[in-house]
């Protein structure tokens, strides 16, 4: 096995080099750890491509594996071990893809410290390829607590005036879920002997009997990166905190790592547990997407707003996990990435309104429509994305998902999707209630008159995005196409014990 | 007696012969060359290490018994040679900067380490009450080194106290496992629990005794009072080392005790250890979160972690009692490297007169010196088990023993107090990093060296833990 | 068993029995005429009067724990006398080499200036 020819590897360590090239680099020399950096990102981008290239989308498997024995504890081997199927390959894209969209949305953003910035924003990304592509559970483990430690710098160095109290907030509670995931996975190693993620698989009837536990603490770790209600509270903070890059990163990935869990390994290795709490965690997506949705109405600051408008649509993202169909599932893995996409642009919008005016506060903009005509064009169409406009892509997502659901077996009544399309509405509603209060009416305050619009490296930034966002609202079968065989092949482990118990 | 004997225990006469050779040369040193002394005992400690390393000593027992060399011991005497080295290290460029540098610190720490490495070795109840003696009394005395401050007097005052009451328990209980088995030898103790003439009450009572007794040692909930004012007290160069090597010392004989008691007395003994593991991980972490001073803070820390080796010392009364024991060699390696890197950052931010050990003053240190500032970050994350550090898999092996040998609850609890760990280390990473100040350190050498090198090996080593933990595998008891 | 120890308890109480005689028989024969001065605690002929926390020079310390230091190695050597033939020259190493620790530690005392007088 010829290592060097594996995109896996290089698309997780590309970023790993970057950063090491970004910290040889003199301090002073702002542009080049700019351009290296971003350099660094592109080249991973590139490298995700050339892994789409590769990989066979027919087929639901595992693709492209890499298993090197790493260190053994005690008769257990842990094993570096990366694999990717549809849904990792989508994730891994869209991280490739974000990362240097917020890097350069923080060409200006962040004038201070950028080395350190830079070399942050690197490991970070190494740390959230790794968790997609990750196929040992130890390996998993250990890719996601890192992503923390970036995240806690970015946060807490360069967020706004609370940003102390929202990066321990956010670090406490990621790791709160993550010990007892820890426990279960040390526990399951023990059981099986092994921490491979596709012998675990094989043989999961050995911690069969203890799977309602298991399963819980998986669950926990991963409702709180979702976040689902109630375990929600660190994410207005941290969102609101952080510095719009770090909010692109946290909204457009960081959250996915939750739901991607989620499928990934509460699904197939607890499968009679998953249809007993099916109900339950639907339950709490509706939940979470009306209060969401509720939260974000009363919000006064946008980029708060913005946050709470996160958990309704995540809240989509589990109902159609736990609808356990093949429509609700795929679904929730297109909303996935139409979530990366359409909030991550959102935070870009609002930082780059907020880098305009230092404030986030709606009530000091309001008609700025005339003033700044170019970003209210592309906010609308943000906006719009987000709100689930047919045409774009978060219409798609939902429509799907509310689709599957509706007749899931698991969940047995149409009533959680029946709700969940209030919250569609309910979406529509306060995003457009955002734009009405930033953009539209008579201009407000007069020092908004000077406001510049956006320029030629903004326009870059938002332009990618929206390609993709009408893409798949138009024409989404290339990515069901991807995500499908995997969702099957995922389902196809998941219902046979769904069989057994009924 | 025979050359043999002495070979068996070998590190320690050599760690020994140096102190006094240390001792003798010191007073014929003139004024202002005493840092001499510092280098002779680091040569002496090199030397004790290969020994160590070269694996010179012959196994098996010596001294007629009193003393065993095993690869348990040997791994333990590397580990106190190193630690011991770090120690001077840290000592060498404080005491020039604090205008202390005096011979009797090096000989007194000497001593101290052939105690500690003599622990190891002790296979007789005589011979663990020796070395405690021999570990203690000059840690007693360094406590107090600052003579003139009020602070460090009463560190060597409440450490003597406390440590002679513990001593008094160790007695007492050697007394106690003699009454009841008539042996103070490992091996005779066997031997009168399983021929069934052992009275197994007085054996209780006295395990127990002695497990109170070593419990002071490692600073284990409810034993840990003397813990928080000693290490603010003394010199911080020795609560480094204090707190890295003690703790071994401590744990190294309950693991041969308990070994030797826990066959006949499982049932009864494990609950207390049990119930001591998860006081120690509770107290000690709850503690520490309202602590503003680092020295004070790492006292605590220091005694959380204890409790989560105390889970290790629980299951060493089980099947999975090998992999126990490697798992806590494993976790004492790793905490000992962080911890000495942890205490590099301290003695280099210390100011004279006691000054700049408030957390206050740590404040903008990270950015005014981002080498010791990224060392610290990893010292405090590997504290907390945050993966790709040497604590991270050092949990993991503890944990991984706790739920092999069905210690669900402690399991559970070491993990809600990793959480609540993650707190007070992250503030002193919220200070260094996030807070603005005036935060001055010395670029001493020294200190740089060993705060970067710890801070290197402590990451480096968690890419490859497996050699690491392959070694504290192989460092088996001699089991009589 | 106990038998082995009667010997220990017929000595202890023949030096008990002889404690009291001499004190009785002065107690019964003896002129008794007592002045203030006579009925006071008897300190070696010093004023048994004055604070309770008079302050000795540290000397006296430093010479008392030299003293013990010293002195304890006897009860060593002692034992090593009565079993010296059996033990041979092993032993003669040992007792060699304790007694060099002692010497060296006399040589500190010495050059640190602890056997001085001022």
């Amino acid at each position: 096995m010829n290592l060097s020819n594996n995109p896996l590897l290089w698309v997780t360590f590309l970023p790993l080099a970057g950063a090491l090239l970004v910290a040889l680099l003199p301090d002073a020399r702002r542009s080049w750890i700019r351009w290296t950096a971003m350099a660094a990102a592109l080249a991973t981008f590139a490298a995700s491509l050339w892994l789409l290239a590769g990989f066979d989308p027919s087929s639901g498997q595992m693709q492209m594996v890499i298993q090197v024995p790493w260190l053994r504890v005690a008769g257990i081997s842990i094993d570096f071990a990366l694999g990717v199927d549809g849904i990792t390959l989508l994730m891994v894209l869209l991280t490739a893809f974000l990362v240097p969209l917020a890097m350069l949305s923080a060409w200006s953003g962040v004038r201070e410290r950028v080395k350190g910035f830079m070399i942050l924003f690197l490991l970070l990304e190494t740390g959230l390829i790794g968790v997609f592509l990750a196929l040992d559970l130890v390996l998993f483990y250990i890719f996601w607590e890192f992503t923390l430690v970036p995240m806690y710098f970015l946060i807490g160095l360069w967020g706004y005036s609370r940003r102390i109290y929202a990066a321990l907030k956010f670090f406490i509670f990621t790791m709160f879920g993550s010990l007892l995931m820890l426990l279960a996975i040390i526990f399951m190693g023990l059981q099986a002997g092994t921490f491979n993620y596709t012998d675990l698989l094989a043989q999961r009837e050995l911690f069969a009997g203890a799977q309602l536990w298991l399963f819980f603490a998986f669950a926990l770790a991963f409702a709180i990166k979702v976040p689902m209600f109630p375990l929600h509270t660190w994410l207005p903070d941290a969102h609101v905190e952080a510095p719009t890059a770090g909010s692109v990163i946290l909204a457009g990935i960081m959250l996915k790592m939750g739901a991607y869990g989620f499928l990934r390994y509460n699904l197939p290795l607890f499968p009679e547990a998953t249809l007993r709490a099916a109900p339950w965690l639907a339950g709490l997506a509706v939940v979470g997407i009306l209060y969401g949705a509720a939260t974000a109405f009363a919000q006064k600051d946008a980029k708060r707003l913005v946050a709470y408008s996160s958990v309704s649509h995540l809240g989509f993202v589990m109902l159609g996990i736990f609808a356990l169909t093949q429509q609700s599932v795929a679904g929730g893995v297109l909303q996935m990435v139409n979530h990366g996409l359409s909030t991550g642009a959102l935070f870009l919008v609002v930082g780059m309104l907020y880098e305009r005016r230092h404030t986030r506060d709606m009530a000091a903009y309001g008609g700025i429509w005339k003033v700044v005509p170019v970003l209210g064009a592309l906010m609308l169409a943000v906006v719009l994305s987000s709100a689930a406009l047919p045409g774009t892509n978060g219409f798609v997502g939902e429509f799907t998902i509310l689709l599957g659901s509706f007749g899931a077996p698991a969940l047995g009544t149409p009533w959680f999707a029946g709700l969940a399309t209030v919250g569609v509405i309910l979406a529509a509603v306060y995003l457009l209630h955002l734009y009405e209060r930033l953009f539209l009416g008579p201009l407000t305050h007069e020092e908004n008159r000077q406001m510049p619009d956006l320029n030629l490296r903004e326009v870059l930034i938002l332009v990618p995005i929206l390609v993709m966002v009408f893409w798949i609202g138009l024409y989404p079968q290339p990515f069901l196409d991807l995500i499908n065989p995997s969702v099957e092949t995922l389902l196809q482990s998941v219902l046979p014990a769904a069989v057994a118990m009924h | 007696m025979s050359i043999n004997d002495f070979l068996a225990i070998l590190p320690v006469l050599v760690v020994l012969v140096t102190g006094v050779l240390v001792m003798v040369a010191d007073v014929f040193l003139p004024e202002g060359r005493k840092g001499i002394a510092a280098l002779l005992s680091g040569l002496g400690l090199a030397a004790g290490l290969g020994a160590a390393l070269a694996a010179v000593p012959s196994t098996g027992t010596a001294f007629a018994g009193m003393v065993v060399a095993d690869g348990f011991s040997l791994f333990l005497d590397a580990l106190f040679a190193a630690v011991g080295l770090v120690g001077i290290g840290l000592a060498y460029d404080y005491f020039k900067r604090m205008r202390l540098q005096r011979g009797e610190y090096y000989t007194l720490l000497l001593f101290s380490i052939g105690g500690m490495m003599l622990m190891g070795h002790a296979n007789d109840l005589v011979m663990f009450f020796l070395a405690l003696e021999l570990l203690s009394i000059p840690l007693y005395i360094l406590s107090g080194f600052f003579r003139a401050r009020l602070a460090s007097q009463e560190a060597a005052l409440k450490y003597f106290l406390l440590g002679a009451f513990s001593s008094g328990f160790v007695l007492y209980g050697i007394a106690m496992v003699f009454g009841g088995t008539a042996s103070i030898n490992l091996e005779g103790i066997v031997a009168a629990v399983r021929d069934g003439s052992a009275n197994l009450t007085f054996l209780l009572v006295g395990a127990a005794l002695l497990v109170v007794g070593f419990a002071f040692k490692v600073s284990a909930v409810p034993f840990h009072a003397w813990t928080p004012d000693v290490y603010e007290g003394a010199p911080s160069p020795l609560t480094g080392f204090m707190s890295s090597a003690t703790k071994a010392a401590g744990f190294a004989a309950l693991i041969r005790l308990l070994l030797v008691v826990f066959p006949a007395l499982g049932e009864n003994l494990a609950p207390v250890v049990s119930g001591l593991a998860a006081l120690t991980m509770i107290a000690g972490n709850l503690i520490a979160l309202v602590q503003t001073n680092i020295k004070r803070l790492l006292a605590y820390s220091s005694i959380a972690h204890a409790g989560y080796l105390l889970i290790g010392l629980v299951a060493v009364n089980s099947s999975a009692a090998g992999d126990a024991v490697a798992a806590m060699l494993f976790y004492l390696v790793g905490y000992a490297i962080a911890n000495l890197g942890a205490w590099s950052v301290v003695v280099a931010a210390e100011q004279a007169e006691g000054r700049g050990l408030e957390l206050e003053d740590y404040s903008g240190l990270g950015r005014k010196y981002p080498w010791l500032g990224v060392a610290m970050l990893v010292f405090m994350l590997s504290f907390i088990g945050v993966p790709l550090t040497l604590g991270f898999w050092g949990k993991l092996y503890l944990f991984r023993v706790a739920l092999e040998s069905g210690l669900f609850g402690l399991a559970v609890i070491g993990i809600a107090a990793s959480l609540v760990s993650a707190y007070y280390y992250l503030r002193v990473v919220v200070y260094m990093f996030f807070r603005d100040g005036e935060g001055v350190a010395r670029r001493d050498v020294w200190l740089n060296l060993i705060a970067i090198g710890s801070a290197a090996a402590v990451v480096l080593m968690a890419l490859v833990p497996g050699d690491l933990l392959q070694v504290a595998a192989q460092a088996v008891l001699r089991v009589p | 068993m106990l038998q082995e120890y009667l010997p220990l308890l017929i000595i202890f109480l023949i030096a008990l029995l002889v404690g009291i005689i001499a004190m009785l028989l002065g107690y019964l024969f003896g002129p008794k005429r007592p002045t203030r001065r006579k009925s006071a605690p008897y300190e070696s002929g010093m004023v048994p009067y004055g604070p309770g926390r008079r302050r000795m020079s540290v000397r006296f310390y430093l010479i008392a724990v030299l003293f013990i230091l010293f002195d304890i190695e006897v009860i060593f050597v002692i034992s090593w006398a009565t079993v010296v033939r059996q033990v041979g020259v092993p032993g003669l190493i040992a007792m060699a080499i304790f007694l060099g620790l002692l010497e060296v530690a006399h040589l500190y005392a010495w050059k640190k200036g602890a056997l001085e007088w001022e």
